[in-house]
């Protein structure tokens, strides 16, 4: 049953072949074989997802389904405040982040039928992208033991390629969704700015926090991504544009649509399997009928300064206090990332989100003005050993935290929507993923392109072989 | 990892030093919440849910 996609067992539930109870016990018994090993999970909630499962059936069988999630097994980030779970965050501290509600995708999940297995691991604070935590456990990749599991969202990538959950929610910041479903061999979104509410979700930087989907599937990822997006009042940030119908829409032929090919800066460096990916990618969507146009887009270096600029501030703000009464908890690497942000002016401050706003107009008036979508790889090499992640000095590792995400933070830094999806493995069976990144708030065009690109890999893409 | 050789002031002098390069012609007009309004401005989709 853990081998179902999130849409097929949210079918069978509501036509009655598979019961919330099944398709719970089900995910609660492959974690308890397997986890201890992955290391996705750093509180499983077995009663209270039974507790939930066995209301939501028996509201099933008085024929009152409570939506198009009903009964469907999900995890969370422990960066999202659940009602009655600590949330570490993936610190030291149990329950180091709190708020006054619910974290409003999870409620919007559970309001819609979901139920939530637990909290999942996470690089601390969310500051890094390969999924290693001193105090949790390195998230292991599920495709390659002893590889990164990609992060921040490390435990949500792993836990869905793994088949503990049918999907999970995570946290972008300059990556943090794209890499792990990239490194493990699932499809993740970063929506647009603005189109997800981060409230209840620990904060790490204001101005470049997104939340969004991790599943097998582009179609899981879509139907997750329509239940938690819309207006919140509650995040001051939240755009109050309608969402549009991404699954309803998504087999609506790609054909004609221009899909640019950057020429600069992306293909940089990049390991020639990950190169090959892409390709195939372009490809596929060519014999789709999508028009791939090379071209030259702006030079994201600057913009990226900006963003790290805006991202050191931010969060040396937010975890200030940790950070001043009790650095020695934190990570080396996570430290000194911080720390920056205690040395930098507001003058720098303020350019950079100036800055950020003239590259993100042209941008959007120029990039878009050509092209419908990008189409980029995600991870500039396949997921990397934890050992070589982990190893040398604490500028070493940053220096190797800022090369890995180098592909996916221009996009938390213009705020648009980027998919990451599954288009291959390596010959030693490591994933390979691309991004599609769209216009603002047209997250239904990324989603079909990302359908293409998945049927023409064959997807979706068979689960891992556990021990 | 070995031990930490921190070094926070360096990283963000060389960090203001690049944003100051690349926000030297910003335009007096340039307000730091013009981000929200750039990806604001485009046409709204149709078919919306809500």
């Amino acid at each position: 049953m853990t081998d179902w996609t999130l849409a097929g067992l949210a079918r069978a539930i509501a036509g009655g072949t598979v019961s919330p109870v099944e398709a719970v016990q089900a995910c609660l018994d492959r974690i308890a074989r397997h986890d201890a090993r992955i290391r996705s999970f750093i509180t499983v909630d077995a009663e209270g997802a039974l507790r939930a499962a066995r209301r939501l059936e028996a509201e099933l069988s008085v024929g009152r389904p409570r939506g198009p999630l009903h009964g469907v097994p999900l995890a969370h980030k422990d960066l999202c405040h659940v009602t009655g779970l600590p949330t570490s965050c993936g610190t030291k501290t149990p329950a180091y982040f709190s708020a006054e509600v619910e974290c409003t995708a999870v409620a919007r999940l559970a309001a819609a039928g979901a139920v939530t297995l637990g909290k999942l691991n996470m690089t601390e604070l969310a500051l890094g992208p390969f999924g290693d935590n001193a105090h949790h456990g390195d998230v292991q990749n599920p495709w390659k033991p002893g590889h990164c599991a990609g992060g921040s969202s490390s435990g949500s990538a792993a836990a869905v390629a793994a088949g503990f959950a049918l999907g999970a929610l995570g946290s972008d910041t300059g990556g943090s969704i794209r890499l792990p479903a990239a490194c493990c061999g699932v499809v993740g979104l970063k929506p647009t700015y603005g189109r997800v509410s981060r409230a209840g979700a620990m904060p790490l930087s204001w101005s470049l926090d997104h939340l969004g989907p991790l599943a097998r599937t582009v179609e899981d990822a879509a139907l997750l991504f329509e239940t938690i997006a819309g207006h919140d009042p509650a995040d001051a940030t939240s755009s109050r544009r309608g969402v549009p119908y991404c699954v309803r829409s998504l087999d609506t032929p790609v054909a004609g649509l221009r899909v640019g090919v950057p020429e600069n800066y992306y293909g940089d460096d990049v390991d020639p399997e990950v190169a090959a990916g892409a390709v195939a990618g372009a490809r596929a969507l060519e014999r789709a009928g999508a028009v791939v146009i090379p071209l030259a887009v702006p030079d994201p270096r600057p913009l990226v300064d900006g963003c790290n600029v805006i991202a050191r501030a931010e969060s040396a703000t937010i975890h200030g206090r940790l950070l001043r009464e009790r650095p020695e908890d934190l990570q080396p690497a996570v430290r000194a990332r911080l720390e920056v942000g205690l040395h930098l002016a507001a003058h720098d401050y303020l350019q950079a989100l100036r800055l950020r706003a003239r590259c993100a107009r042209e941008f959007v008036r120029g990039v878009f003005a050509r092209v419908d979508a990008l189409l980029v790889p995600t991870i500039p090499e396949p997921a990397p050993a934890l050992a070589w992640a982990k190893a040398g000095t604490v500028e070493e590792v940053v220096r190797k935290m800022g090369r890995f995400s180098r592909l996916t933070r221009p996009w938390n830094g213009l705020g648009l929507p980027a998919l990451s999806v599954p288009c291959g493995v390596t010959a030693d069976g490591r994933p390979l993923a691309v991004q599609i990144v769209g216009r603002p708030f047209d997250e239904p065009t990324v989603f079909r392109l990302g359908r293409a690109v998945e049927r023409a890999a064959g997807g979706p893409v068979r689960r891992p072989q556990l021990a | 990892m070995n031990e930490p050789d921190r070094q926070p002031s360096r990283d963000a002098a060389t960090l203001a030093a690049a944003i100051r390069r690349a926000a030297a012609d910003l335009a007096l007009a340039e307000e730091p919440s013009g981000f929200v309004v750039a990806l604001e401005e485009g046409p709204e989709l149709r078919a919306d849910r809500d």
